[in-house]
C-alpha cells in the first residue's frame, strides 16, 4: 500500500534548559492509505503530540513528514490550512463545535468557506451525512440542545464534509459513554471501509482492538507495533482481540 | 444700566435714586464716542472697527474698571487703559502709542469691563483720566451710561417699571443683568458648555474602559477564579483581592491627575484669569480639588466593585471544565450559513459572533456611538455658528451691508435719503428700512411699560424665530425673548399699545432671541408718525458679494452721518475669536474621540482574541487561515462600527441638537438649528472612525495568528 503519510525521525520538544523534555525523540512511521492505525501509550507519551504533528497542525523541531509526497514543513500557513480542510478530516475528544452556530452550519463551516454559491448543495449532502450517523432532525438545533454522542457525530459528519483522504481522532470516544463510544467506532469503522484512512489516539483497549494496526508510544519512542488486522464484526470474536491487544500491551515496559 | 444721548438731569435721578427703595446704588458715568479714524496707532486706526469705541473715566462707586490682578485702575495723564480683548486679538500691546483725535497716549495695559467686555457688546470703552477726558469732550459725542445698583435682582422687573414710570432719560438700550449674562455666555459660556459635554461623554467612556479591562482580566483569571471558589473562598473575599489591586491603580490615577492639574493649571485657567480674574478662595479650591479626586477615587471604586459582581455568575464548575465564560449565544437563528451568498463565510462568521454576543458587544458600540457623537456635535456647532445665518439667532437680519442711523436729527429724512440711494443702487438687490420707536403697553394689572418697536418690513432679512414668525399684518407684533418673559406673553396672546394715543390691540405672532440694543425689543408693521424715531436701520444686500467692501466704502464717504457696517466683518470681529475656539474644541475633540475609539477598540479585540482562542484554533483546525480569522474580527468591527456611526450619527442631529439647543437657550436663545456640513457628518466623520477602529482590528488581533491550535483545541 501507497505511503500517505511518512515520518522520518522528527523530533519535538516542550520547556527549555533543565526543563525541557523530549515529547517526540526521533519517531519514523508511514501511515498507508486505508489503514486504521490506533496511537497508544501512557499519559505524556507524546500521542496527541504525534497526532498533531502527523497531522500539520503543529510544527517539529527536526525531521520530516510528508503528506501524499510533500514535506509539510515547506508549506506555508496557508497551505497547510488549505490541506486540513481539503484533504483532512478531524474528530477530537470534546467535540470542538461553535457555539454560536446551530449543528447543521457547524457541519458545513469548512467546507462553505470555499463553497458559498454551493450552501443548497453542501446543506444536502451534510443532511446525507446527519441521516447516515444518526442525527438527522437535529440541524437546527443549538449545540447545548444535544448530547455528547450526537455532538461527536456532528464533529465527524464536519469531517467528512471536505471528503478527506484520512480522518484523525485525538481520543473521539474519550468522553463518552461505553454506548455512544461503541456507535461512533461503528461509524469511524463504516468510514474506513468505505477507504478512508483513519488515525486515532485513545487509552481504550476496546477501540483500539477494533483497529488493524496498533502503534505504542513510549517517552516520544514508538516502543512496539501489533498488527491485529483489520477487524470484521461478522468474523472475528471482539473479546478475544481485546484479550491479545491487553496481553501485547502487558509486554510494553512502562 | 441705561444709555442715553441727549440732555441729562442728574438732579431729578439723584431723587429717583434716593427715593426708590430697590437702589442700593446709583451713578452717570459718561461715554465719549470716538470715531475709530480718530483713534490712531502705528498699525493703523479703529476706522474698520464695527464696535462703538470710546473713552471713559473710572467709576466713582462700583462698575470699576480693574487691572488684572482685581485692583481698581488709577489713571495717571497720558495714559490709556485698554479693552482685555483689543490686547488679545493684538491690535494693542502694553506701551504702544496711541493717538486720539491728535492727542497721544501710551497703552499703560489692558483692564476688566464688567459692562462691555464681551465682544458682543457693541460698546468698549477705554480708560483714561479725567483730565484728558475733559480735554477731548468736545471731540466727540458725550452718551451717559446711567448705572443701578440694586439690592434684589429679582425686583428688576418692578425697578425697570418704576424708571420708566417716572419719564426719566432712556434714549438708548437698556442693559440688565440677563442681558450681560447672554452676551457673556453667547461667547465664553457655549465654549465652557462644549467643553463640559466632551468632558462628561469622555468621562462615560472613561467607566467603559474600566469596565472592558475587567471583563478582560476576568476572562484571563477565569479558571483561577473558579479554583478559588471551589476551594472555598466568598466572593467577597475573591473580590478583595481584586479591589485592593484596582483600588492601588486608582489612587495612583487620582494622584497623578491632581497633580498634573496643578501642572497645567495655569495654561487652562490663564483665559478665566484674563477675563474674569483670579478666585478669592483659592485655598478653597485647592480642598475642592482634594475632595474631587476622593470622589473621582469613590466613584471608580463603587463601580469596579459593581462590575466585580459578574464573581457571583462563574460557576466553579463551568470555570475549571472548560476555562472561559460559556455565555449562551443567543439571536440570529434565521441567520444561516448555507443561505449566504453575498457576504461570504467569513463576514457571516464576523456577524452572527456580533448577534449572538450581543451583550459583549454593547460597550464597544457604546463607546463607538459616544466617539461619534463626540466628533459630530461639536463639528455642527461650530458650523453652525460659523454659518452666516446664526447672526438670525441673536436678533440680526442676514445682510451684507447694515446702516445705523442714531443719535443724530432728522432721522427719517436722513433714513429715506439712504433708502433712496439704495434704491437707485444697481449692486442693492434689495433692501429694507426699520425704525425704531418707543412705544408704551398697557400691561395686564393696568400699570403701564414702555419697549421699544422697530417697524417695517421684516421679511425682506428675517430672524429666526423660536416661536412663531415675523409679523406681516398691521395689528400683529413679535417680541424678544426677555421681553415676552417680562412680560409673561406667548404666541397669541395680544397686548395693548398705545399708538397715537389710542389702545391698540397686537397679537403676539413671534418670539425671537435677540442681543441688540439691550435685548428688549419688538417689532411690528403698522404705521406710525407720532412717536419720536430712536434710531433707523437700513439692510441692504449685494447681488455680488465680492463688492461689500468698495460698497461700505462708497455708503460711508456718502453719508457720513451713519455708522455702515460689513455684516461679515461684524460677525467676524464680535463672534470671530468664540467661532475660533470652538473651532478648536470641535477638533480637539475629534482626536479625543479618535483616540478612544482606536485605544478602546484595540482593547476590544485583544480581550476578545483572548476570550476566543478556543474557537480560533477550532476554525485553524479544519482550515480556516489566519487572513481568514482577520478578516472575521474586521467584520465584527465593520458591523458594530455601521450601527455605532449610524446611531452616533442620529443621537448627535438629534440628542445633540437637543442638548445644544437647551445650552443655548439657557443662555437666551430658544430656537435652535444645527447646520450639519453633509460631508462632514455623513463622510468625513464616518470615515475617519472606520480608518482608526480598522486599524486598531487588525492590529489588536494580531495575536489571533499566533495561537497554536494543539494549545488551545481543547476546552
Amino acid at each position: 500500500m501507497k505511503a500517505l503519510i511518512t515520518s522520518e525521525n522528527i523530533t519535538k520538544s516542550f520547556g527549555l534548559g533543565a526543563e525541557k523534555r523530549n515529547v517526540l525523540d526521533g519517531i519514523s512511521v508511514d501511515i498507508h492509505q486505508g489503514e486504521f492505525v490506533a496511537v497508544m501509550g501512557p499519559s505524556g507519551s507524546g500521542k496527541s503530540t504525534l497526532l498533531y504533528a502527523l497531522s500539520g497542525m503543529d510544527s517539529v523541531d527536526s525531521g520530516k513528514v510528508s503528506f501524499d509526497g510533500a514535506d509539510l514543513s515547506a508549506l506555508k500557513e496557508n497551505e497547510l490550512a488549505d490541506l486540513r480542510r481539503t484533504q483532512m478530516g478531524f474528530v477530537f475528544q470534546q467535540p470542538t463545535l461553535l457555539r454560536n452556530l446551530n449543528i447543521l452550519d457547524n457541519i458545513l463551516l469548512p467546507s462553505m468557506r470555499d463553497g458559498r454559491n454551493n450552501g443548497a448543495r453542501l446543506a444536502e449532502k451534510a443532511e446525507m451525512l446527519m441521516e447516515k450517523t444518526g442525527i438527522a432532525g437535529l440541524e437546527m438545533r443549538d449545540i447545548t440542545q444535544a448530547s455528547g454522542g450526537q455532538l461527536q457525530r456532528v464533529g465527524i459528519c464536519r469531517a467528512l464534509m471536505g471528503d478527506p483522504k484520512i480522518i484523525f481522532g485525538d481520543e473521539p470516544t474519550g468522553a463518552l459513554n461505553s454506548t455512544s463510544a461503541n456507535e461512533i467506532m461503528r461509524i469511524l469503522a463504516e468510514i474506513h471501509r468505505e477507504g478512508v484512512t483513519i488515525l486515532l489516539v485513545t487509552h481504550d483497549v476496546k477501540v483500539a482492538a477494533k483497529t488493524g494496526r496498533v502503534l505504542f508510544i513510549l517517552d516520544g519512542k514508538i516502543a512496539g507495533e501489533y498488527l491485529p488486522g483489520v477487524y470484521d464484526e461478522t468474523r472475528d470474536n471482539l473479546k478475544a482481540r481485546e484479550e491479545s491487544l491487553t496481553n501485547w500491551l502487558t509486554t510494553m515496559k512502562f | 444700566m441705561q444709555m442715553h444721548s441727549g440732555e441729562l438731569e442728574i438732579a431729578r435721578l439723584s431723587a429717583f435714586a434716593e427715593q426708590n427703595e430697590d437702589v442700593a446704588d446709583f451713578q452717570v458715568v459718561e461715554f465719549l464716542n470716538i470715531d475709530g479714524a480718530q483713534m490712531s496707532f502705528a498699525g493703523g486706526s479703529l476706522a474698520d472697527s464695527i464696535q462703538d469705541n470710546g473713552l471713559a473715566v473710572q467709576g466713582e462707586k462700583f462698575d470699576y474698571l480693574l487691572d488684572l490682578d482685581g485692583n481698581v485702575i488709577t489713571v495717571s495723564d497720558g495714559e490709556i487703559y485698554v479693552p482685555i480683548a483689543y490686547i488679545q486679538d493684538g491690535t494693542f500691546k502694553v506701551g504702544d502709542g496711541i493717538a486720539i483725535v491728535g492727542k497721544a497716549f501710551t497703552i499703560a495695559g489692558p483692564f476688566r469691563d464688567s459692562q462691555m467686555q464681551p465682544l458682543l457688546s457693541s460698546s468698549k470703552r477705554f480708560l483714561v483720566s479725567a483730565n484728558d477726558f475733559a480735554a477731548l469732550k468736545q471731540s466727540g459725542s458725550v452718551e451717559y451710561l446711567i448705572e443701578f445698583r440694586l439690592k434684589d435682582l429679582s425686583m428688576l422687573g418692578a425697578f425697570e417699571t418704576d424708571y420708566v414710570s417716572a419719564g426719566l432719560p432712556a434714549n438708548g438700550p437698556t442693559i440688565t443683568y440677563p442681558l450681560f449674562r447672554m452676551l457673556n455666555a453667547f461667547s465664553d459660556g457655549m465654549l465652557a458648555a462644549l467643553i463640559l459635554l466632551v468632558s462628561v461623554l469622555v468621562t462615560g467612556i472613561a467607566f467603559l474602559c474600566i469596565r472592558f479591562t475587567l471583563l478582560a482580566k476576568i476572562e484571563e483569571d477565569y479558571r483561577e477564579i473558579g479554583v478559588m471558589k471551589a476551594i472555598g473562598l466568598r466572593v467577597s473575599d475573591i473580590k478583595k483581592i481584586y479591589l485592593t489591586k484596582y483600588a492601588a491603580i486608582a489612587a495612583a490615577g487620582s494622584l497623578l491627575g491632581y497633580a498634573l492639574s496643578f501642572a497645567f493649571r495655569g495654561m487652562l485657567l490663564e483665559n478665566i484669569r484674563l477675563y474674569m480674574g483670579e478666585s478669592e478662595n483659592s485655598s478653597i479650591a485647592m480642598l475642592l480639588g482634594v475632595v474631587s479626586v476622593l470622589l473621582v477615587f469613590l466613584a471608580i471604586m463603587a463601580y469596579v466593585n459593581g462590575v466585580l459582581k459578574h464573581f457571583q455568575k462563574i460557576s466553579p464548575a463551568e470555570a475549571i471544565r472548560f476555562g472561559v465564560s460559556q455565555e449562551k449565544s443567543a439571536g440570529a437563528r434565521h441567520f444561516r450559513l448555507d443561505r449566504i451568498r453575498l457576504i461570504g463565510t467569513n463576514v457571516f462568521l464576523g456577524i452572527k459572533d456580533v448577534l449572538a454576543r450581543t451583550k459583549l458587544y454593547a460597550t464597544m458600540l457604546a463607546v463607538l456611538v459616544i466617539s461619534a457623537f463626540i466628533i459630530i456635535v461639536p463639528q455642527n456647532l461650530h458650523n453652525t455658528i460659523s454659518s452666516k445665518d446664526f447672526i438670525t439667532y441673536l436678533g440680526i437680519g442676514d445682510s451684507d451691508i447694515r446702516i445705523d442711523i442714531q443719535q443724530t436729527d432728522h432721522i427719517a429724512e436722513k433714513a429715506a435719503e439712504i433708502a433712496a440711494a439704495m434704491s437707485n443702487d444697481g449692486d442693492i438687490s434689495k433692501y429694507a428700512v426699520l425704525t425704531t420707536k418707543m412705544f408704551r403697553v398697557r400691561m395686564d394689572d393696568g400699570t403701564e411699560e414702555r419697549i421699544k418697536v422697530e417697524l417695517g418690513d421684516h421679511l425682506v432679512f428675517p430672524l429666526t424665530y423660536s416661536e412663531g414668525r415675523a409679523p406681516s399684518a398691521e395689528n400683529e407684533i413679535a417680541l424678544s425673548v426677555t421681553n415676552a418673559n417680562e412680560m409673561g406673553k406667548k404666541v397669541g396672546d395680544v397686548i395693548s399699545v398705545i399708538i397715537a394715543g389710542q389702545a391698540q390691540n397686537l397679537t403676539v405672532c413671534g418670539i425671537y432671541s435677540d442681543i441688540t440694543n439691550g435685548g428688549k425689543t419688538a417689532k411690528a408693521v403698522f404705521s406710525d408718525d407720532s412717536a419720536d424715531i430712536m434710531w433707523s436701520v437700513v439692510s441692504g444686500e449685494l447681488a455680488e458679494p465680492s463688492l461689500t467692501d468698495a460698497k461700505i466704502m462708497e455708503y460711508t464717504d456718502r453719508f457720513e452721518y451713519a455708522k455702515v457696517s460689513d455684516i461679515d466683518e461684524y460677525i467676524v470681529q464680535t463672534f470671530g475669536s468664540t467661532i475660533d475656539s470652538v473651532g478648536k474644541a470641535s477638533y480637539a475633540a475629534i482626536a479625543v474621540a479618535l483616540t478612544t475609539a482606536a485605544l478602546v477598540t484595540l482593547l476590544f479585540m485583544r480581550m476578545l482574541v483572548a476570550r476566543d482562542r478556543y474557537s480560533i484554533a477550532v476554525m485553524k483546525a479544519f482550515g480556516f487561515t489566519n487572513s481568514d480569522i482577520s478578516t472575521q474580527y474586521i467584520a465584527r468591527s465593520i458591523f458594530v462600527l455601521m450601527i455605532g456611526v449610524v446611531l452616533g450619527t442620529l443621537l448627535a442631529n438629534t440628542l445633540g441638537k437637543a442638548l445644544a439647543g437647551a445650552a443655548i437657550a439657557s443662555f437666551g436663545a430658544s430656537a435652535f438649528e444645527f447646520t450639519v456640513n453633509p460631508w462632514f457628518a455623513y463622510l468625513l466623520a464616518p470615515l475617519m472612525m472606520a480608518c482608526v477602529v480598522l486599524a486598531a482590528t487588525y492590529f489588536g488581533t494580531l495575536d489571533a495568528g499566533q495561537i497554536k491550535i494543539s494549545e488551545n483545541i481543547k476546552e
